[in-house]
């Protein structure tokens, strides 16, 4: 039963995937993302990016209209809803990352929420609906990023969400609107033509809009396909189709339909414990433990003993800055991350506001660290590991590494403690009973009749 | 304490962003402001010819999901507006419609890309601070300028396209940096309109051929357009994004070799490109590659009708067609209207049987005509080494190798209405107003005209726009 090409191989699997495949496990793995998606972007609908953004998107308005989480007086279409709800959960680069490297849920999960919550009476989407065209855009981004080696390691051309993020969420959308197999087809390869945005703007307040565009112009060509817009039918399959975004392509067969394996099984993701990339985790727990031997019983960190800060960690360029000038800097920064920390035993949300990050007792542990790359540090997220090695004055050096961050797939956060960051984000934004809402609605999501009440808690209360 | 952020001197991208908010109507030479308005005239009759085909039907539907804003113009749709960012959408898509919109050397479509922007944003602006004629036609011509210079960065660039559609990544900056313009942003808001275009530039070279290819036209209309409204609402982005920081790509990233220079300053003796690379404008509704080998054909027609009297292909044993190397564009059986207009075979055959092609040698009963399916059959293609894939450069050849024996070549190497070969004022006015009279009575189509012709004397440039 399979197609002759790749593409319609991705064709037939978004169309034939059944909500009785999911496992156990990917139930489980893929609710904890959503939870964690949810909070993260609703923290973020604070932010200044996410509100240049619903600024922006205003001028657009249409029959049917979605939330925008943490906003209750804004409505926007469902392709802007998707965009303002996507950039607010990578606006603090606070949301899941997986291996290969991407940001999978945010660029899915703005789209599916906003075409589940329009309000209309024509189309309801079950919880199981949700969740299945959820995983369908999570197993598309896993699959395409296989098809390439460059993709192991921290991205340097293309922000992998940009690319991989796209196709995901015009997926997604596909099997939440129960598109044939041709449409499923069309709607991937016109996804394709908006696909890809350059590492530069990585550490920018444009960074947000990667993930939020990657959400809309996945939904939006799905739209079009819906309308009979027709692209390249083998858009997986060759070099000059999503080949064009990656060094080296090797398009691959799907396993069949029947036994199916989704990619989410046999790898989970990394769940970030604060809002910053992904390298400064290891850093921070490092920084934390090395710390431990420094304070005195007072738990200050005598600054002034301190002569070299010395970082070992892979190299990734966009993430090695001696002293961020913004607070989108500071989160793309191994050195903020492990100063920070040994500043102040860990690192919050409120670690990237104006005041901190520019205080004096900062600059002062920056200007002593520098930076080493080891040859046995791969720039992956499945194999990276940071040292931080503190020299004193007089002499002694204290090193402790770390290997595998608690949050990380090989550590996830327990249940405890991933609702505890959803309660810590949403509170902000929502009320108690709204918050705890939606952590028993997304817990129990496979029995929800009707999402749009996802939707309802998400609008919050201003 | 405020922290002053300054606008990083010295590098590409802030030259580029001075260029931008620097330059003004007195920069633009004679010869630059005449090209750049034949392109205008050009590229407003192929998209309203273009607003009657069935891709711009999907593009429409699309965009009238969205009703907020109606305020900007769409080709062939008298008392249709929409928001402006969609109307350049749907406009752009016209345009690259039937792919008869011009294109440059270095290769890529660059009208389609800026003047459907410009034209909605003109719309947007208040009544008492519309941009004149004059201005209108520096913003055009800042968007055709970032293009090329940005083209001029790598030396892939030069030859026929490979992995992305230059359209959706120069064409997206050309917008951005022509709105940017129009709208009159700052320079630090130019520079960061320039880096959110980037992140919205880009689209593979498979779905060239396809329905989906006017949307990258359309797409870099819109979102380069998107992304000047972005940064007027302060949106901010890379300072470096056109520099080349090695470990991390900013707009290279579309290139395999990307070298970067600053741009002079208006002031300081910029010269347009304009000036000394013209475009080519297409007399059929094909890939640019097809007028070769259409002229070839013609030619090796004539020919053979001079000698029997007849175009009789049953006297034909095989044709053989030279050309370059390119794979989106050898096809020997296409089986839609896109893939058509992207195949050499296609074209040649058509020119031989026909004598001429023009609009409707693409529809589906030409396509599946039982004898140029015949033809088609007897075409071989071969790839001479001297023969480069490069719009400068190549040439096409067509020789009929006859049941008696007999070969005739035709050959040609430049074709009528390419840069070196320029369309005559007649011809162009002839294509437009054949384009034009699908939609609109003589009478506007004249109207036109003479406002494009007159472009730097009208007051209010949005008076353009509203007449389409």
């Amino acid at each position: 039963m399979w197609a002759k090409t790749i593409t319609g191989n991705f064709a037939g699997m978004i169309h034939g995937l059944n909500a009785s495949q999911l496992t156990d496990q990917v139930l489980q793995r893929s609710k904890r993302m959503i939870l964690d998606t949810l909070g993260v972007g609703l923290l973020g609908s604070s932010t200044e990016v996410c509100h240049r953004v619903i600024h922006y998107s205003k001028i657009y308005s249409a029959n049917t209209s979605s939330t925008v989480w943490g906003h209750s007086d804004v409505r926007l279409p469902p392709l802007y809803a998707a965009f303002a709800n996507g950039v607010a959960v990578h606006s603090m680069d606070f949301d899941d990352t997986w291996h290969p490297a991407t940001h999978p849920s945010g660029t899915v999960l703005p789209s599916l929420v906003a075409l589940s919550g329009t309000l209309s009476e024509k189309k309801k989407f079950s919880g199981l609906d949700l969740l299945l065209a959820f995983n369908v855009g999570i197993e598309v981004q896993g699959r395409l990023l296989r098809f390439s080696s460059e993709a192991h390691n921290i991205p340097k051309r293309f922000h992998p969400p940009s690319v991989v993020g796209t196709m995901g969420s015009a997926a997604a959308v596909a099997k939440l609107l129960a598109f044939d197999q041709f449409k499923c087809k069309e709607a991937l390869a016109i996804a394709a033509s908006y696909a890809g945005a350059p590492m530069a703007n990585a550490a920018t307040q444009t960074k947000p809009l990667h993930i939020g565009n990657a959400a809309r112009h996945g939904l939006e060509a799905a739209c079009l396909a819906s309308l009979g817009l027709q692209g390249n039918k083998q858009i997986l399959d060759m070099e000059s189709g999503l080949g064009a975004f990656f060094g080296d392509y090797t398009p691959q067969d799907l396993p069949p339909l029947q036994s199916y394996s989704w990619l989410l099984d046999q790898q989970d993701v990394a769940i970030k414990r604060f809002p910053a990339h992904l390298g400064t985790h290891w850093v921070a727990d490092a920084a934390s433990s090395v710390r431990k031997h420094l304070v005195g019983s007072d738990d200050t960190l005598p600054v002034s003993k301190i002569k070299k800060i010395t970082l070992k960690v892979p190299e990734a360029q966009y993430v090695n800055r001696s002293f961020p000038n913004s607070e989108h800097e500071a989160r793309h920064s191994l050195q903020f991350a492990a100063c920070t920390a040994l500043l102040d035993g860990s690192i919050s949300v409120q670690s990237f506001n104006h005041q901190n990050i520019f205080r004096p007792e900062l600059k002062e542990l920056l200007c002593k660290t520098q930076v080493e790359h080891p040859s046995d540090n791969k720039p992956s997220f499945e194999s990276l590991y940071c040292e931080v090695s503190i020299t004193l004055q007089d002499g002694d050096v204290f090193s402790e590494r770390c290997d595998t961050f608690y949050g990380h797939w090989r550590k996830p956060l327990t249940k405890e403690d991933l609702e505890k960051k959803f309660r810590s984000n949403a509170s902000g934004v929502l009320s108690l009973e709204a918050t705890e809402g939606i952590i028993e609605t997304v817990n129990h999501l496979e029995e929800v009749e009707d999402c749009v009440v996802l939707s309802e808690f998400l609008k919050g209360t201003q | 304490m405020m922290i002053l952020k300054c606008i990083k001197r010295n590098t590409v991208t802030s030259s580029f962003a001075s260029f931008i908010h620097g330059v003004r109507p007195e920069h633009l030479s004679t010869v630059v402001r005449h090209r750049s308005k034949r392109m205008i005239l050009d590229s407003i009759g192929v998209g309203l010819v273009g607003s009657t085909t069935r891709v711009f039907n999907i593009a429409l539907q699309y965009c009238q999901l969205y009703s907020s804003n109606p305020i900007s113009s769409v080709y062939g749709r008298k008392g249709l507006k929409l928001s402006p960012t969609l109307a350049a959408f749907a406009n752009g898509v016209a345009a690259h419609s039937m792919d008869f919109d011009d294109t440059w050397h270095p290769a890529t479509h660059p009208s389609g890309a800026v003047l459907p922007a410009l034209l909605s944003a003109s719309q947007m602006l208040p009544a008492g601070s519309k941009p004149s004629g004059a201005d209108f036609l520096v913003a055009f011509n800042v968007g055709i300028e970032v293009q090329g210079r940005l083209m001029h960065f790598s030396n892939e660039a030069h030859n026929i396209p490979k992995r992305f559609h230059p359209p959706s990544v120069v064409g997206t900056m050309g917008s951005a940096a022509a709105t940017a313009k129009l709208l009159s942003l700052n320079e630090s808001q130019c520079a960061h309109a320039l880096a959110i275009a980037a992140s919205l530039a880009g689209a593979p070279m498979a779905n060239a051929a396809t329905q989906v290819k006017p949307l990258h036209i359309g797409n870099a209309a819109c979102l380069g357009f998107q992304a000047a409204l972005l940064a007027a609402r302060g949106m901010e982005a890379s300072p470096f994004i056109l520099d080349d920081i090695p470990g991390c790509a900013g707009f290279n990233v579309f290139y395999g070799d990307y070298q970067p220079k600053p741009l002079a300053l208006p002031a300081n003796n910029h010269k347009f490109l304009l000036e000394k690379q013209d475009i080519a404008f297409k007399r059929f509704p094909a890939h640019l590659g097809m007028h070769w080998v259409v002229d070839a054909a013609l030619s090796v027609r004539n020919m053979f009708v001079n000698y029997y009297h007849s175009f009789s292909p049953s006297l034909i044993r095989a044709i053989v067609l030279r050309i370059p190397v390119s794979k989106y564009i050898n096809r020997p059986f296409p089986e839609s209207e896109h893939e058509a207009r992207h195949s050499f075979q296609f074209n040649a055959c058509t020119a031989l049987l026909d004598g001429e092609v023009g609009i409707s040698s693409y529809t589906d009963s030409s396509i599946h005509r039982h004898e140029l399916m015949e033809l088609l059959a007897k075409v071989v293609v071969e790839h001479p080494e001297d023969n480069v894939a490069n719009f400068d450069k190549m040439y096409g050849e067509v020789a009929l190798i006859l049941e008696n024996g007999d070969v005739l070549t035709g050959r040609c190497d430049t074709f009528y209405g390419h840069w070196r070969k320029p369309l005559s004022r007649e011809s162009l006015l002839k294509k437009f107003r054949s384009n034009a009279s699908y939609v609109f009575p003589e009478n506007q189509v004249n109207t036109i005209i003479t406002t494009v012709e007159n472009m730097e004397d009208l007051p209010d440039s949005s008076q353009l726009a509203s007449s389409l």
